[in-house]
This record gives C-alpha cells, structure tokens and sequence, in this order.
C-alpha cells in the first residue's frame, strides 16, 4: 500500500495507526516473555518459605556476597574501564578495531567457557593465581577476589562501551575553548569531559552492575565456595526443589532490582515508570 | 615582531594530509583580521595553533608581546568562541561565566559581568534554553572573564540563520571595538568578511595567498583564484591596447574597457583579466549617458536576488550588473531590449593573466 501524496491526512494517520497496532501486539510477546516468568516466580514461595530464607544465615550471606563481588566488579569496570573507554573514544591509532573487538569478546564466549578459562589463569596453578598466591598472599579460589574477577570478565564490556559512546558525544571543540579558558588537561576532563558524559558511563556501571549481579557460570567454575546468591540458588534447587529454591530467587529479584532502580536514579533520574530529564 | 596585538611568523605543521604552510599573519590590537578561505583550506587548524593545540613544525607566536610559542592553549590568554558559541551544557551561565574567570585565578564579580553583557536574569539558565544571541553574550562573558589578550573566532555564525547572523554580527562588532583587544575572525563567507575585517587574510590550501586591509583585499584580489573566491562577477580576459598617463584601455573581444592605470609596469599587447564588481556596473536609459558608457548593452536575462535584481547583459562581451527595483524601471528593463552599462574606470581591478608578466601575477 503506498500512500500518494494526494491521499488525505486522515487515511495516512490511519494506516499508521495499524502499523502502530500490528508493532505493539508484537513487542507485546517479547514482553510477556521476560514478565510473565518473573512474575509466576514471585508468587510461587509462601510468605513463610520467604521468611525461612531471610533466616537463612547462608543465604543472607550468598545475597551480600553478589553484592559485594558487583560493586566491586563495578568499581574495576570504572577505574580501569573508562580510561580504556577514553582512549578509543578519543584517539586514532592502527588496532583501535581490535580492541575495540577484545572489549567485545566476553559477550560472544559462554559463560562457562569462561569460567573454565579463567581457572587456568586466577585458579589454583593458574599462571597469575599460583604466582600471585606464593608472592602476595593473594587467592582467586574460595575468595570475593575470584568472584570479582569472574563478574569483571563478564560484565566490563558494558561499561567500555557505554562510556565510549558517552565521550564520543562530547565536542571536542568544547574541551578546546575549555583550555584557552584557563583549565589543564586533567581539569577539562574532570570539570567538563566526565560530567558530559556521565549519563553513557552511569549507564554503563549500571549494566555492569547488574550482569555482575546475576552472573552464575563463570563465578560457579572459579570460585563454588563461598557461594554467591546464583550459585545458592541453584544448589538449593538440586539439594530441595523448587520451592525452597524460589524464596531465595525472589530475594535475589528483588535486590536485584531495587539496587537497579536505585542506580538508575541516582545515576540519570531515570525512574522505573518512565524517562526523566 | 612582537607588539601589543598577534604577530603569527612562519607557522608550519603537518596534520595527516594537510599541512599548514609558513602562515603568517598579524593583528594591532582592537582590530580584527578575518581568516577568510574555501572549506578545508586550513582557516580553522589555523586558529587552533594560535590557541595552541597543534605542535608545529616551525614558527613563532606573540601574543600582547609574550612569545607563546612553546606555552600550553591554558596559558596562551586567548578567548576562543567556536561555533554554536561552546557553552558547557552542564552549568548554567553564571556557572560558565565564573569557570572563565577563576580557572587562572582571576577574581571576578559574575553579577556584574552578566549585568554588563545584558543577561543577569539568564544568571541560572542552562545554555541549551538561550537564544543565539545570548548564547553569543554569554559566550564573550566567559571569555573576556578569563582576561584573554586576543579573540579567536571559529565560524560562530556558521549554524544560525541569516536574519540572527545579521544582528548577532552587529553586537559582535561593537564588543570588539569596546573590548580593544586583537581579534582573528575565521569564516567562509564573503558577507561575514566584509561586515567585521579591519583585515583580510586569504588562506588557502594552509598558505596565506593575500594579506591586507579589507578594502584593498576585497578591491584588489591578487590573483585570478582569489578574485573568483570573493565572488567578483565579472571577470573578463583582454589585451591592453593603449596606455596613456592615468588610464589604459582594455580589449576584451567585443568591445574595449577603460581601466585607472595600475602602479605595476603595462604594456600594450599584454594579456590581463579584468575584475568588476557587479554592483559597479551602473545602469542607464539607453542614450541618456554622458558618461563613458559602454552603449547599447542588450539584456540577455533578469532575476531577482534578495532586493537587487541581476541583470545579464551582452555588451559584445558577457557583462553582470545589479539594478534597484526602480533603476529596473526607469531603464524598463527586460530581456531582448537595451540599456546604456556605465563603468567607473576606477573600480576596474587589472590582473595578469596567468602567462603574463608585471602586475599581479596569479600565483
């Protein structure tokens, strides 16, 4: 059907309107998708299989371990990942491509091949994680270090490239008048650049955040014990079923995204409901 | 040379393929020098060596009498209005103003540099809600905050339409002569060049082709390139055929142009172009001239542009004039019919033609 541009406003806006139609019954099934599952999840546990879990010393300290080991996977992501960020953003040189492509790698490797990987370098004769152990002290295996490691690997991609594209949207031409007014380069990066792109790094660490989060293969094959809310939850499943196992999902639900929520907020006043700004 | 304005020697750097080449240029303080050139001839890498961004192979830069060859674009003292006037979106103006003055630690009274410039209610505003023209004062706010000894303009006009140009351009200008600093003005547009430039410099290809006073560019190109650049209507080729004291008179195929004689050597014989600006072509009623009028023209094609109409003529040789509305009239003008096309020998600028010798030579 072409509309010519005889055709009248009001049968263009209305065929329009069906694409319109037709494009919101099928976002509707991808919907339905990711709600309906969670939705039938939080209903399953009993207000008492709830409260059992929260009583669960164990699973408390799963919940607090997922927590740490994102915040702290975050935290490298942002310390060693915006500057990364920066100089892909704002630099031209021969393999820019390539690691733009090494950055990328983790979202294409499995997860447990991932995992399998990382024990062969932070694991116990791994090449950093036996040298690291004898000079340092430092252990990957059975520690929140290892755990980080693996949320890093996983989860850093998304702050590379949200933050990339954050700098990118930054004129250079401003970070120029910001110099002639007086400012050194480290200060035009503090006072202007980070600021103006702030909302791509913000939504970066928050991705990050919430992968590291949720992550499971990878942190379950380098580090079992001690045990993150994921690989609880799954434990809890083979050891006593489906209801048992639920309770605990839905606390991590619910943290999950009571911290996403929160982040976005405070991150961009985004709210849950709607865009802000 | 190094007085109280900018004095740029010799200033050469590579930059991928372009490459600026021994760009010299200066500017007395309270005047302004526009960098007037086609896109990509270099006007902008220009300007950012001055502010010091760009490491230079070789040459030499005074500001205020300071060699700032070798300081960093935070120590250079220079104001710098790129286009879209560069406000940072994330303060608000006073917040903008401020960061302009205490960056080098000046002290400054925000409250009352805006009342200056006229925007002390915007003091809270983000710069995305301003108007041009006071994106454009609140720009000028923060530079002059920072205490610069020169104003570095990039096409700041080069996004706004020709109406807010026109009134953004006029405040320009009065700022400049108040604030009696240097100025160096960097655009592509004629119009723009002409209503700012106390000097033009023509860059093209990253070398200076013409450095003078704006008249004397805009009356006198150099070259057959320039005179094409600044947009000269008329260009025709001649031979000379006589040269007495003050005048020489021009074949030019189909008829014969007197010129005021140039200070370089003519000959008789010598090959040259003649440039004429459209609007020195003053038309009559056909026969009513008693001036030396090139009789007789006959009106190939009329068209409006802006208020003037341009009128085509065939003289025996292509000619462009513009006409008023009622100059239109008065010599009822119309395709097919004649009128009488008068030439002030004065405003005919003699060049070389590219094979010949003396005068200006199209290098």
């Amino acid at each position: 059907m072409t509309a010519t541009p005889q055709s009248s406003a009001l049968s263009r806006s209305g065929s329009s309107r069906i694409v319109y139609l037709v494009f919101w019954l099928l976002g509707t099934v991808l919907l339905a998708i990711v709600v309906l599952p969670l939705l039938r999840l939080a209903l399953q546990p009993s207000l008492a299989g709830l409260a059992a879990a929260i009583d669960d010393a164990e699973v408390r300290q799963a919940l607090w371990l997922s927590v740490a080991g994102a915040f702290f996977a975050a935290l490298f992501a942002a310390l060693f990942g915006i500057p990364l960020a920066y100089v892909l953003a704002r630099s031209k040189f021969r393999g820019r491509g390539l690691i733009g492509a090494i950055v990328d790698l983790p979202l294409s490797v499995p997860h447990t091949v991932a995992g399998i990987a990382l024990l062969m370098v932070f694991g116990r004769r791994g090449i950093i994680g036996e040298p690291a152990d004898a000079l340092l002290g430092l252990r990957f295996w059975a520690t929140l270090a290892g755990i980080v490691v693996a949320m890093v690997f996983v989860s850093a991609p998304y702050t590379v490239n949200s933050a990339r594209i954050g700098f990118q949207s930054v004129d250079p031409r401003l970070e120029m008048v910001a110099r002639t007014l007086g400012l050194g380069p480290w200060q035009v990066l503090w006072r202007v650049t980070l600021p103006l792109a702030w909302h791509g790094i913000a939504t970066g660490l928050t991705l990050t955040f919430a992968r590291a989060i949720s992550e499971f293969s990878a942190v379950v094959i380098l580090v079992y014990y001690p045990m993150t809310a994921p690989v609880k939850i799954y434990e809890l499943f083979l050891r006593f079923g489906l209801d048992e196992a639920s309770a605990a999902a839905v606390l991590l639900l619910a943290l999950s995204l009571g911290l996403f929520v929160l982040f976005r907020h405070f991150a961009y006043g985004t709210t849950i409901a709607g865009a802000g700004r | 040379m190094s007085g109280a304005g900018l004095a740029a020697q010799d200033l050469t750097l590579q930059l991928g393929a372009f490459a600026l080449r021994g760009v010299s240029i200066a500017v007395e303080p309270g005047a302004a020098l526009v960098l007037l050139g086609p896109n990509g001839a270099g006007k902008s890498v220009c300007l950012e060596a001055i502010a010091g961004f760009h490491r230079m192979a070789s040459g030499r830069i005074h500001i205020a009498g300071r060699d700032v060859t070798a300081l960093p674009p935070e120590q250079r003292r220079v104001g710098f209005v790129v286009q879209n006037f560069g406000l940072f979106p994330h303060l608000s103006v006073a917040e903008n103003v401020e960061l302009g003055g205490r960056a080098r630690g000046n002290h400054i009274d925000v409250g009352s540099t805006l009342e200056r410039f006229g925007i002390a209610h915007l003091a809270a505003a983000r710069p995305t809600y301003l108007s041009p023209g006071e994106k454009q004062r609140a720009a000028l706010a923060r530079a002059l905050a920072s205490r610069p000894d020169l104003f570095l303009f990039d096409e700041p006009f080069a996004a706004l339409d020709a109406a807010t140009t026109l009134a953004l351009r006029d405040d320009l200008a009065r700022f400049l002569r108040e604030a009696g600093l240097p100025a160096v003005f960097v655009t592509h547009d004629y119009a723009e060049a002409r209503a700012l430039a106390d000097q033009v410099a023509i860059i093209e290809a990253g070398a200076i082709r013409q450095h003078g006073r704006a008249a004397e560019v805009f009356d006198h190109p150099a070259s057959l390139t320039i005179a094409r650049f600044l947009g000269i209507e008329n260009l025709l080729e001649g031979r000379i055929a006589a040269v007495d004291r003050e005048r020489i008179r021009i074949d030019v195929g189909g008829g014969v142009i007197e010129a005021a004689r140039p200070d370089t050597a003519v000959a008789p014989g010598q090959s040259v172009t003649l440039c004429l600006r459209a609007e020195n072509v003053h038309l009559h009623p056909p026969q009513s001239s008693r001036w030396r009028a090139i009789a007789a023209a006959r009106v190939v094609a009329i068209r409006p542009s802006g208020p003037l109409w341009t009128v085509t003529l065939d003289s025996g040789f292509p000619l462009i004039a513009y006409a008023l509305p009622q100059t239109a009239q008065a010599c009822a003008l119309a395709p097919g019919g004649f009128v009488d096309a008068e030439i002030a020998p004065t405003a005919v600028h003699v060049l070389a033609s590219p094979r010949g010798a003396g005068l200006a030579s199209d290098t």
